[in-house]
């Protein structure tokens, strides 16, 4: 039917790909964090049970299943029970369509960790710092990288000489090494610039020039720990790629053909840069759980503690919130740079489609 | 190399464009900013950790500071002082206590913000909420405390008579415990709410954060996932009552929420925070910066907990007293304090009694000499051998396997300990090493904390780090005791206990000492000194000969670091008029009186 729009078929049929997974996804989602042997309520227990008697902290212990939805409750919400009068846990299975039914309404639950906080709350809190810290600095580095890259390749001499080792050592050092380092030097020793927090100690959020200013000299040493490392090791993948393709014929003719210097290094940038696609779409898509070092390192807001604490404390619901999120953004930013390498390389959309 | 201008130009650009995109986080409506004057501003932190979920004191743990015992929004009956062991006025004013009751006086001048008084009802709401509701966090103490009797002094203000429950758990020490760590809360507030949602599972949904009806000196300003701000109440009724009219210093509280210990380190040193109680490996590093901590030598804190290794006692090995005591007698205390905990304790003596301080003169020195077990590795080996236990030890000299008398391989032990917990990690393993050098066959088992919690109330260890009661309370040393000896609730392994895990004397199996159980329950309701004393000495002889745990080291209840660079005039051993907490629990409060603006 679509025969004739290849384009849009191609974008319909990775589509219906890409929404199975995210529904294989989420039902895992569902069930890895019940296959842990521990009990979040345990957890809770271990909080608010100190100090309580065996008695009073089986009954606290049995509110908490109720509340969270953990144990079967008949219409007037008194705890069922077994013969054994220990209360009836509900099924993996009656919780995954309450799950699914939520969802649908836009509900993740309320954090069992952060009660009486909903999930949604946690993540809209976090999630703007949690981009607005990734998102540039994956973008950027990514560009930078590959731009530098691929001129180490085209011009090499003193440039790559000096360029290409510093790379290396960017790219091989540990985030959490190079953000400490930040910190001693810029912070501590130097006190240039704030070591940690999101915004200054005494202030609160705020759409003001302070506060955006305040923000904007906290946000310096984040983002030059992640941009550097991520550039160096993009540079260091496009310079190969680009000395590869420095040795293809295509090049050599362009050559041959006296085709300016700038005009080649952009037909050269456009063929090595597919591969380097695949991992900017990775890096995108890990962005939202790839925070965590950074923002521990920096105290820095995000969403990134957010999902530790909650896989610490097996808090169902917020690992579910989280993990889809992750999930969604993984696909998102697969399927964009699918479509996008489908434009750049038509080979690769044809060969999608069947070699028609 | 012209072209290099370029990207640098967009990463300068877009780092503008990227902050812009952060003006608006975290849902706070407030939009004032840089309004906290340093001078003014008292930074305090290491008590809230995550996101600030609730400011509602009727959940189980809502955010700083109305959990635990911060008492600078809602108060306590009274403040107790974890130095001298006596209670100081705030609510109330203590006026007897015996074996059967408490009496309180209620403060006639104390007011709620909202110029309300603060009366008997507001006692006995929070105190009876237990009767109307099972899930109420106060819910257990009607377990202890039968009624409340209410009676007018000569003077008219309240006299309220706290009745042990003798039909319950007969014991006033934790009827004391009780009056320094139940906040009072306005019943005027509640009622209504309760009334009208009419379950209080939905009046603990509350999150209580815009303008709460609060007692005490400072309210809650703002929050928002980095941080909460507190501001001084000008109208606070115990600046005339109970400090000659005097203000507290600082204008502000402002407690950060960061995310690592180092954080907090850092920011102690460079001056952003005033006081943390968070762990700082060689604080006397930071002397420089200005940090000062209760002691200036070692162990620089106040001892208050004593990190245990619990024994899983109903396991085999570990039932048999000799292997538990050689187990004691294996461990090199003076490495765990000198290499784990940065030297913050004194040298450990025997016994689950400190041996000094309020409990100090429980202690007797004697009763170790003759009982206890400490550190000998020699004398380890030997009661290992006289039991039948016979060590293998590799050609490289390190241990192999176990065998008991009867030639059968002993199982290796595991210490089961939340990974990630650095001190207790360090701790853990300085005791294997010493255990594993005297043929003791244990190892490490550092488990995720979720395991960890799980584990301990079931019984599903070998060996198990805990801090049992760690808090200094009135209650204390019983508490620690009745935690790690108590039979009250026995169940076997599996069935959840709450106190006593290692499931030790078990009072249905054989060789049950009846005395561990009758002194902890005569203990709480003994006035006569010497009695008490004599009490104490026999619980702890008991506990050196049967070893149930073996206490490892002492710390602080709370870490006590401060930095006098914008305040001064902290509570130290040189100027000890307050305990060593932090100015927001129990009696150290009085500290924000006293502090002074540096120069």
């Amino acid at each position: 039917m679509l025969k004739q729009y290849p384009t849009l078929r191609y974008i319909l049929h990775r589509g219906g790909w890409y929404f199975l997974t995210f529904l294989v996804a989420v039902t895992i989602n569902f069930f890895l964090p019940r296959l842990g042997t521990s009990n979040p309520v345990d957890i809770i227990m271990g909080k608010a049970g100190s100090g309580l008697d065996t008695e009073a902290a089986r009954e606290k212990e049995e509110s908490y299943l109720k509340e969270f939805g953990l144990v079967q409750v008949d219409a007037t919400g008194t705890i069922l029970r077994g013969a054994d009068g220990k209360p009836l846990k509900s099924s993996n299975v009656s919780q995954f369509f309450n799950y699914v039914k939520m969802c649908f309404q836009g509900d993740f639950g309320t954090s069992f960790q952060k009660y009486p906080k909903k999930v949604t709350t946690i993540i809209a809190e976090a999630v703007p710092w949690t981009l607005a810290l990734q998102l540039p600095t994956i973008l950027f580095g990514w560009l930078v990288g590959n731009i530098l890259g691929a001129l180490a390749a085209y011009r090499r001499g003193v440039f790559d000489r000096v360029f290409f080792p510093l790379a290396l050592l960017l790219s091989a050092v540990p985030f959490f090494a190079f953000g400490m380092l930040l910190v001693y030097v810029c912070a501590i020793r130097n006190g240039w610039l704030p070591a940690m927090g999101g915004y200054a100690g005494d202030m609160v959020p705020g759409f003001n020039l302070d506060f955006i200013k305040s923000a904007g000299s906290h946000y310096i040493l984040p983002f030059f720990s992640i941009f550097l490392i991520l550039a160096g090791g993009q540079a260091i993948g496009m310079r190969s790629m680009g000395i590869y393709e420095l040795g293809t014929d295509y090049i050599k003719y362009a050559k041959w053909l006296g085709i300016k210097e700038n005009k080649i290094l952009l037909y050269l940038f456009r063929n090595a840069m597919l591969p380097q696609l695949t991992g900017l779409a990775l890096s995108l898509g890990g962005m939202i759980g790839g925070a965590l070092i950074t923002e521990m390192i920096f105290s820095y807001p995000g969403l990134g503690m957010a999902i530790l604490s909650a896989i610490q404390g097996q808090d169902y619901p917020m690992i579910q919130g989280c993990t889809l999120l992750v999930t969604i953004s993984v696909l998102i930013a697969n399927f964009t740079v699918d479509i996008l390498i489908g434009f750049l390389d038509p080979r690769v959309k044809a060969g999608q489609m069947g070699g028609n | 190399m012209k072209r290099l201008g370029i990207p640098l130009a967009i990463v300068g650009l877009l780092l503008i464009a990227g902050c812009n995109k952060e003006s608006k986080p975290a849902g706070q409506e407030e939009t004032k900013a840089g309004g906290f004057p340093r001078s003014k501003t008292l930074y305090m932190g290491g008590s809230q950790w995550g996101d600030p979920n609730s400011f509602n004191p009727l959940t189980d743990w809502p955010a700083w500071p109305v959990n635990d015992k911060f008492n600078i929004m809602f108060e306590t009956l009274l403040a107790y002082n974890t130095l001298s062991g006596k209670f100081e006025p705030l609510l109330g004013t203590l006026e007897s206590q015996s074996a059967d009751s408490v009496v309180v006086t209620l403060n006639p001048a104390a007011k709620w913000s909202d110029g309300q008084p603060v009366t008997s009802a507001d006692v006995k709401f929070v105190y009876e909420l237990g009767k109307r509701y099972k899930g109420a966090a106060t819910a257990y103490a009607i377990d202890f405390v039968s009624d409340i009797k209410v009676s007018a002094n000569p003077d008219k203000s309240e006299r309220l008579t706290f009745m042990v429950n003798k039909k319950g758990r007969n014991n006033p020490l934790v009827v004391l415990d009780f009056l320094q760590a139940i906040r009072i809360l306005p019943a005027h507030v509640f009622e209504p709410k309760l009334a009208q949602l009419k379950d209080l599972a939905e009046v603990q949904k509350l999150k209580c954060d815009s303008n709460p009806v609060v007692s005490g000196p400072y309210n809650l300003e703002a929050y928002s996932n980095e941080k909460i701000i507190l501001k001084r109440r000008e109208d606070y009724w115990g600046n005339a009552a109970l400090h000659g009219g005097k203000a507290p210093a600082p204008q502000f509280i402002i407690h950060p929420i960061y995310k690592s210990n180092d954080a907090f380190a850092i920011a102690l040193a460079q001056n952003e925070l005033d006081a943390t109680q968070t762990y700082i490996p060689r604080i006397w590093m930071k002397k420089n910066a200005g940090v000062l901590t209760w002691y200036d030598k070692e162990p620089y804190f106040v001892p208050g907990a004593i990190p245990t290794l619990l024994i899983n006692s109903t396991r085999y090995p570990l039932s048999d007293k000799a292997f538990r005591r050689a187990m004691a007698f294996a461990i090199d205390y003076k490495s765990i304090k000198d290499l784990a905990v940065s030297g913050y304790s004194p040298n450990l003596k025997p016994g689950a009694i400190m041996p000094f301080g309020i409990e100090g003169g429980y202690y007797n020195d004697e009763d170790a000499q003759k009982y206890g077990a400490a550190f000998n590795a020699e004398t380890a080996k030997k009661i290992l051998a006289e039991a039948g236990y016979k060590s293998v030890f590799k050609p490289d000299g390190s241990l192999d396997k176990m065998l008991d008398a009867k030639g059968k391989q002993v199982p290796t032990l595991f210490v089961k300990s939340p990974a990630g917990w650095s001190d207790w990690e360090a701790i853990v393993t300085l005791a294997v090493k010493g255990m594993r050098a005297a043929g003791i066959d244990v190892r490490e088992g550092f488990v995720d904390a979720g395991l960890y919690w799980q584990s301990q109330p079931v019984g599903d260890f070998d060996l198990e780090m805990i801090k049992p009661a760690a808090s200094v309370t009135p209650s204390q040393p019983w508490s620690r005791l009745a935690a790690l000896m108590s039979s009250r609730t026995w169940a076997p392994p599996g069935e959840k206990m709450n106190e006593n895990q290692g499931r030790f004397n078990n009072p249905k199996g054989k060789g049950y000492i009846k005395a561990v159980d009758s002194l902890l329950s005569v203990i709480p309701t003994l006035t006569d000194k010497a009695a008490l004393t004599q009490a104490y000495r026999n619980l702890n002889v008991i506990f050196m000969q049967e070893q149930p745990a073996l206490p490892l080291c002492y710390l602080p209840e709370q870490f006590y670091q401060v930095n006098n660079k914008t305040w001064t005039n902290w509570a130290t051993d040189a100027n000890p008029y307050a305990p060593p907490n932090l100015p927001w629990a129990g009696a150290a409060t009085k500290m924000l009186w006293e502090l002074k603006p540096a120069k």
